[in-house]
């Protein structure tokens, strides 16, 4: 599997992700409720510095993994291993300890900050829960970041809702910053912003990645985006990564027919879309079709792929890749 | 901040003097409340007895006063006790939900059911009259309201990503629940805090009426109450004294926790609520225009305002485009450029803070005539709304009522007339919706996003509207619905013959996708109009190219950002708006607002230097 790291980057991961699953619900009232399986048995594994990019629809799961790897949500089954300890085995004491090293960034820059408190409080709530600094020590950390972000250290005394979205956005990574982290959980954080401040954004995580060494979950439904700024993509259905490999590799030559169908759907200014649009939507996560959950919509499919899910294996011309599709084979 | 502070100082003022009175009670000049005489007995308010004597001949302004000092004191403790107690079960019950929860709020959930004061009865006979007592069982009696509230704004404020954020940042569970939780859930609670001191007054007043709280000779106001009863023939003012002091009280204290908790909204004070739309005042002058050219929609001068702090703002200023027959104007912007309200402006419905101050937009109807939409009479413009003229919202979720079947919403747009559900039924295939005929006949919620988005373009074009104001429509949707919905939007102006459609979006993809003209707006002003292919090749606006060099596609290994953020409506520069951002700003650009010029055959600028960055 460290084959697919690209070169420069460490090959012991920081973190592994082992056959995730979480479910949410079931029982519920009136009987009728059936478990939602938001992440069905995922595998991954996150090298220091490296970025990796999550993409896929509303549902598909992209969100649950990211809280799943930072244990904000216990998995239904499998484990999380950080620097070779599991995190659920953790007592709870010394799990709170570890998330100095791994933070998080939200998708909606208006929710994730308290309204009641400063900014430069917030940003100072990571030095000061882990002991990392004193008052004074605290202050003059959160003026350094807040310049990093390209923020004013005057702006410490200030209450979220006097900035915008695209400042907030910088708060909150900021904030995520604060205790020096390896590894940090970017929930979409672009998607609520305009272009022009999302450009600012992306730039900013693609150099503190450089500077840092940070290692990023970078969740989006944005291609072009991840592409700027990922190593590694891996594409999530229903719950199922269907696709992963290098970026530069998955965008030149998708090879599920998910991902053909999300990079012809997304619409592109130098290259409009030709192909015809892909039928139906992504169907819900409590009742996903037997087999391959993508073939309610796959124009490739055939009778087969109602009768098994196709495992995830390799691409058959880059064994660096790998893909779940029965017809791999004959579509590549 | 500071105007709800200002306004917190009347409420402050009198529950000082209310709580000063009583506390001062003591000190002040005053008859002994509990002495009687009965030669005054019921005399009325006279030099010494400002107030009137009551039936033993005491000073009923002097037993007004100790009697607050009771009656506040008994409530206060109690609602303190009741807040304190009920906020712990309810917050701890929130935030570790399980077994806690069973313990705190469903045994909150249980006292709550029983009828008040038959509870306080009960306590009471338990325990005995008496002040203590009162304050002791309007404790219980009160706390489970509070632990409810406390239990479901926990619930609803631990989801939140600000509260998952302190999680993450490795808080422990005191940390959250004293310095993230309380602060954030405390409005409502203030709220309840002075809904259950009133509360408190009057059952202790209604409890001592019966004479199971505070005992006689004590003065209270419920037992001022009570003895005036007796005697309202003879002296109903005895009555009339208590009954202000408490509905007085219960006034200032309930004005007093309004103004506390908006002095303690940090977003007090900022932009108000959006809002209903209503329809936007008429401008004067004639509608009808013999000289106009007939096109399909020209907008010129278009200037929407809001009133500022300072006089009024011009949100969206000197707006100019056009819509020819069968074709798409693009209007593409960042958040807050004035898109949406543009768009709304041509169908005369504006949210209630935005007026009209300028402008003209016209159009030229079926019958060739050309009118000025910002001066037709209401009357004239409703007949257009929903027949020439129509819109498709952002969130679809949003637009549709959740109680109607989605056919019958449909129907609403469609002249009544029988065969209107077969017609209904024929636009929901024309939409591309599975199962017309069974369609019609489901609730909203049971369709996905993409479906009810179709359903609001099947309304949008069940009369064949000659302009379709799209605003945002796909924003909403997944990448793989949103490509469905433009190819449904591109066929539908095939098959709609000749209508002209306005496609507000901030994805320049999408504009290349669907337009044929584009405006690009900036901070309430278009700053370059032309056809979308010409515009995307060679702009002649800083601000187009730099939003194309945004856009995440391409090969750069890094992606050109524009400094900065768009200026807030009551700051905008004086001249150029974008000229803070702009890397080709001159000194002069500061100074004087550029026009919109006409730059070449169907292309405008708003930049003084387009010619020499051509
Ligand atoms: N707390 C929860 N309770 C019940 N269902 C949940 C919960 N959280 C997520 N889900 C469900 O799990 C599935 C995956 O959710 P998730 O938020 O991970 O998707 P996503 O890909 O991030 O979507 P989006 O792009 O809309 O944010 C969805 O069907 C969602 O409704
Ligand atoms: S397994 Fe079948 S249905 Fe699934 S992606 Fe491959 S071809 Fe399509
Ligand atoms: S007028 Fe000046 S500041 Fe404005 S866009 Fe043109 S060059 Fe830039
Ligand atoms: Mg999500």
């Amino acid at each position: 599997m460290n084959a697919l790291s690209p070169p420069g980057i460490s090959a012991a991961p920081l973190l592994r992700g082992e056959n995730l699953s979480r479910s949410f619900g079931g029982g519920g009232w009136f009987g009728r409720g059936r478990p939602i399986l938001a992440v069905r048995g995922v595998d991954l594994h996150l090298a220091r510095g490296e970025a990796l990019g999550v993409v896929g629809e509303s549902g598909c799961g992209k969100s649950t993994l990211g809280r799943l790897l930072l244990n904000l949500l216990p998995p239904t089954s499998g484990k999380v291993v950080f620097e070779g300890e599991a995190l659920d085995a953790l007592p709870a004491g010394k799990l709170r300890a570890l998330r100095r090293r791994m933070q998080m960034v939200f998708q909606d820059p208006y929710g994730s900050l308290d309204p009641r408190r400063s900014v430069g409080a917030q940003i100072a709530d990571g030095l000061l829960i882990h002991r990392m600094a004193d008052a004074t020590g605290a202050a003059a950390r959160v003026a350094e970041l807040l310049r990093q972000t390209g923020l004013e250290p005057a702006h410490a005394m200030r209450l979220p809702h006097e900035f915008s979205g695209g400042q907030r956005q910088r708060i909150a990574i900021a904030r995520a910053l604060a205790t020096r982290p390896d590894f940090i959980v970017a929930d979409e954080p672009v998607s609520a912003l305009d272009v022009s401040i999302q450009a600012q954004i992306v730039n900013l995580l693609a150099d503190l990645r450089s500077e840092l060494g940070l290692a990023l979950l970078f969740i989006s439904h944005d291609l072009h985006v991840v592409r700027h700024l990922c190593d590694r993509v891996m594409v999530m259905y229903l719950g199922r990564v269907v696709e992963q490999g290098s970026a530069a590799a998955i965008f030149a030559a998708p090879a599920h027919p998910y991902t053909r169908a999300l990079l012809e759907a997304t619409p592109s200014m130098r290259h409009p879309v030709t192909a015809a649009p892909l039928p139906g939507e992504v169907p819900s996560v409590a009742n996903p079709p037997s087999g391959c959950p993508f073939r309610t919509r796959c124009p490739a499919a055939e009778s087969r792929c109602a009768e098994a899910m196709p495992p995830l294996e390799a691409h058959p011309a880059d064994a660096s890749r790998q893909l779940a599709c029965w017809r791999a084979a004959e579509l590549a | 901040m500071r105007r709800s502070l200002r306004r917190l100082v009347l409420p402050a003022g009198l529950l000082g003097l209310i709580l000063l009175l009583a506390l001062a009670a003591p000190l002040l000049p005053l008859a002994d409340p509990v002495r009687q005489n009965i030669a005054g007995r019921l005399a009325l308010p006279s030099a010494n007895f400002w107030l009137g004597q009551d039936e033993y001949g005491r000073d009923v302004l002097s037993r007004i006063l100790w009697g607050a000092r009771v009656s506040l004191s008994v409530a206060l403790a109690a609602t303190i006790i009741a807040a304190v107690i009920g906020t712990l079960l309810g917050i701890l019950g929130g935030y570790f939900r399980k077994f806690v929860e069973l313990v705190t709020v469903r045994l909150a959930e249980v006292v709550l059911c029983f009828p008040p004061m038959l509870l306080a009865l009960l306590v009471v006979t338990l325990l005995g009259p008496g002040a203590g007592t009162l304050v002791v069982s309007l404790g219980i009696l009160f706390a489970p309201a509070f632990a409810c509230l406390a239990y479901a704004e926990t619930l609803s404020a631990r989801a939140l990503d600000y509260v998952t954020a302190q999680q993450a940042l490795g808080a422990g569970p005191g940390r959250i629940l004293l310095r993230t939780l309380l602060p954030n859930i405390a409005p409502p609670l203030i709220v309840q805090f002075s809904l259950t001191v009133a509360s408190a007054m009057v059952l202790e007043s209604g409890l001592s009426f019966l004479g199971l709280g505070v005992v006689p000779p004590s003065p209270s106001w419920g037992l001022m109450i009570r003895g005036a009863r007796a005697t309202m023939e003879q002296a109903p003012l005895l009555l009339f004294w208590p009954c202000l002091a408490l509905a007085g009280t219960v006034l200032v204290l309930n004005l007093f926790c309004d103004r506390l908790r908006d002095a303690l909204d940090p977003r007090a004070g900022g932009g108000g609520p959006a809002g209903f739309l209503r329809r936007a005042a008429a401008l004067p002058g004639p509608a009808l225009r013999k000289d106009a050219t007939p096109g399909l929609l020209r907008i010129r001068g278009l200037t929407l305002e809001i009133t500022g702090p300072r006089g009024p703002v011009a949100v969206v200023r000197d707006v100019g485009f056009s819509v020819a027959p069968g074709k798409t104007l693009a209007l593409v912007g960042e958040s807050g450029s004035g898109k949406t309200l543009t768009g709304l402006a041509v169908m005369g419905l504006l949210p209630g803070a935005v007026r009209v101050a300028s402008g003209e937009i016209l159009y030229t109807s079926r019958d060739g005539a050309t009118r000025d939409l910002l001066r037709l009479p209401e009357a004239e413009l409703r007949a257009l709304r929903g027949r020439d003229l129509s819109m498709v919202f952002q969130d679809p979720s949003s637009s549709l009522n959740p109680l109607l079947r989605i056919g019958s919403q449909v129907a609403e747009a469609l002249p009544r007339a029988p065969g209107r559900m077969a017609r209904v039924v024929e636009l929901f295939r024309q939409v591309g919706l599975p199962d017309p005929e069974g369609r019609a006949r489901a609730w909203p919620h049971a369709l996905s996003g993409g479906q009810r988005q179709r359903v609001m373009i099947a309304a949008a074009i069940a009369n064949h509207p000659r302009l379709l104001l799209a605003d945002e429509p796909t924003t909403a949707l997944d990448v793989t619905v949103q490509a469905q919905i433009l190819e449904l939007l591109a066929g539908l102006k095939r098959s709609e013959q000749g209508m002209g459609m306005v496609f507000v979006t901030h994805n320049l993809a999408v504009v290349a996708q669907i337009a044929d003209r584009v405006a690009v707006m900036y901070a309430g002003e278009v700053v370059e109009e032309g056809p979308v292919a010409e515009v995307f090749t060679a702009p002649r606006h800083p601000y187009t190219a730099a939003l194309i060099a945004a856009t995440p596609e391409g090969e750069a290994e890094r992606l050109s950002a524009i400094p900065g953020a768009v200026p807030q409506a009551w700051a905008m520069p004086a001249g150029c708006r974008f000229a803070p951002r702009c890397s080709e700003a001159r000194p002069a650009c500061a100074q004087t607002a550029p026009p919109l010029q006409s730059i070449g055959p169907g292309r405008a600028t708003r930049c003084l230097r387009w010619k020499e960055l051509a």
